[in-house]
């Protein structure tokens, strides 16, 4: 199965030709999830044709008015459930819309609905969504990728135009890859994460799951800038970040880490990403080996930092305020041992606590400080490569999508992301882009090639990942 | 430090306010022992004088006007407060924190 149907692109042109208007795309696209939803579980909500959003974009002016996407179900649209994948927030309506779905609104974007994910974004599979897994739309019995397993399923079965997605440790990106679709996962604070149900609040960052380079491109253009709601971002000009597409890559650098093409990697993705050096190499690139000596210690670092920032962000969900409440024992303290007891997921558990022990008394300096002492030595790293390079090239994940039950062990789940967690580490922004199939048991599955590049510098790795996918002949 | 003990995930258990089963508390343990055994690889790593991360992309302190410059919106209350799993006069009800 390609990814197909409708881009961006066709469908404004579909619209400027008549051949449909607004209203009827949009009931194209929920005849579809209708008819295809229950098999793939994708969608955790499905909107009318009122809600979400209203058919007001001006045709003329934009480019995203009118086309119809999809959102993960931890980003707020007002008025809207926002669920996270967890039972603690099963009947949460969001009281205020994210920057990004301002900004999405403002450009005329049509809501579908929401999709699914694993629960607070925490997984790399899907299979943490307290609302059970999506599946892979090319094999039902593998999983889709998480956490943004939903938007991955959504775009690649054609459930949406496009999608957006959060991307803490690979969340994007996965899915892309397990998917067979586009993912881009921006720098840090390159977009505003006001409105995103916060997991690791300095690595979070939202970003689109497009069914092509362009697209991606596009919806970047949309949601990027700064947001005075979000500290964090940064203010800078919003350049055009399809500027670069259909530019050549000749005379372009590009690394290739020796640490990301060792013996982790399956070696039938191994030949796909080795191809796709070649094509790159064809294009007038010039491709290196590279060292990124501290990726051995990056997966150990991530699920330090990030489960100390997960227990202190979780500590809202209490019983008190909102989301699900027991209301049976004597006194607070029991709300909230209940209350957290009961709606949240083993995986939010063990996380919650590995982040309560890493912060207690007496083991902060050895696990906490010492990890972002080690975040700074992986940022160095990266900065020492792009004195020299334009892009590190590399395998987005060392499999194909794993069958459903395959990483029930939390360590080996971690172990997937080995190659996604360094870019939020280090804040960089990073791309995966379709790179071919492995056949497996009769099912072609797909792979992903990740591109990462410079902080900011999104529009050189849109523009070499565009420049592939015009010459991947697979 | 790469193992942890029944006693001390019953401790943490209590400060991330969570009530775990004896049966979660005893897979709790065998799980965290294992991911801390995995972390403390970092031991191995020479940080030495190097500067921990405060901010990704070196923003430092930003500050805002301390004010709300969209005014109180009585609507947005309403929908926050309708949220809230008890209510009293517009006040969010709690049970008591001590035992009588």
């Amino acid at each position: 199965m390609e990814s197909s149907g409708y881009t961006i692109k066709s469908v404004k042109q579909g619209l400027e030709k008549g051949e449909f208007s607004v209203e009827e795309i949009f009931k194209e696209y929920q005849e579809r999830i209708e008819k295809e939803n229950p098999k793939l579980n994708a969608y955790l909500s499905v909107f009318s044709a009122e809600g979400g959003s209203a058919f007001g974009g001006d045709l003329e002016t934009n480019i995203l008015a009118g086309i119809p996407c999809a959102i993960k179900d931890n980003i707020l649209i007002s008025g809207e459930k926002c669920t996270a994948g967890s039972k603690i927030l099963k009947n949460y309506v969001a009281p205020y819309d994210a920057t990004v779905i301002t900004k999405l609104k403002k450009a005329g974007t049509v809501f579908l609905g929401k999709t699914n994910l694993d629960e607070f974004a925490m997984g790399s599979t899907g299979e943490n969504s307290a609302f059970g897994p999506t599946l892979n739309p090319h094999d039902h019995t593998r999983v889709a990728g998480g956490s943004s397993a939903g938007s991955g399923a959504a775009v690649v079965a054609d459930l949406a135009v496009f999608a957006l997605g959060s991307d803490t440790g690979g969340s994007i990106r996965a899915p892309a890859s397990f998917c067979g679709v586009v993912g881009l996962k921006p720098t840090y604070g390159a977009v505003s994460r006001f409105g995103l149900i916060a997991m690791a609040s300095s690595f979070d960052q939202i970003g689109p799951i497009t069914k092509n380079v362009e697209d991606a491109a596009i919806v970047l253009n949309a949601i990027a800038g700064h947001d005075p709601l979000d500290s964090t971002s940064v203010p800078r000009d919003i350049p055009d970040y399809t500027a670069g597409l259909g530019k050549p890559i000749k005379g372009l650098k590009i690394g290739i880490p020796k640490e990301f093409m060792s013996e982790g990697l399956n070696p039938e993705i191994n030949d796909l990403i080795q191809k796709a050096f070649s094509e790159l190499e064809s294009l007038g690139a010039h491709v290196d080996e590279i060292s990124l000596p501290m990726t051995d210690y990056a997966l150990a670092a991530y699920y330090i930092i990030v489960p100390a920032e997960i227990s202190a962000n979780l500590a809202r969900y209490d019983g008190i305020k909102y989301g699900l409440s027991v209301q049976e024992g004597k006194n607070l303290l029991d709300v909230y041992l209940k209350s957290r007891a009961e709606g949240l997921g083993d995986e939010v558990k063990r996380r919650i606590m590995l982040g309560t022990y890493t912060l207690s008394a007496g083991y902060y300096d050895a696990y906490y400080l010492r990890a972002q002492k080690v975040r700074a030595l992986i940022k160095q790293d990266f900065e020492k490569i792009f004195e020299k390079y334009d892009a590190v090239v590399g395998p987005t994940m060392s499999t194909i999508a794993p069958k459903l039950g395959e990483l029930s062990d939390p360590l080996s789940a971690y172990a997937a992301d080995i190659y996604t967690v360094q870019v939020n580490i280090a804040g960089l922004p990073a791309i995966s882009v379709p790179c071919g199939f492995v056949e497996k048991d009769g099912v072609k599955m797909p792979a992903g090639l990740q591109i990462i590049g410079k902080h900011f510098d999104e529009g050189k790795i849109l523009q070499i990942a565009h420049a592939y996918e015009q010459v991947r002949d697979n | 430090m790469s193992s942890i003990t029944e006693k001390e995930v019953e401790h943490i258990a209590e400060l991330a306010r969570i009530k775990l089963t004896e049966k979660e508390q005893d897979k709790m343990t065998k799980e965290l022992g294992a991911i801390l055994g995995y972390i403390d690889k970092l031991k191995e790593v020479d940080t030495d004088g190097v500067e921990p991360i405060a901010h990704i992309t070196g923003l430092t302190d930003i500050f805002r006007k301390d004010d709300n410059p969209r005014g109180p919106d009585s609507e947005n209350i309403k929908r926050l407060m309708g949220q809230a799993p008890s209510e009293k006069s517009g006040y969010v009800k709690v049970k008591s924190v001590f035992e009588d």
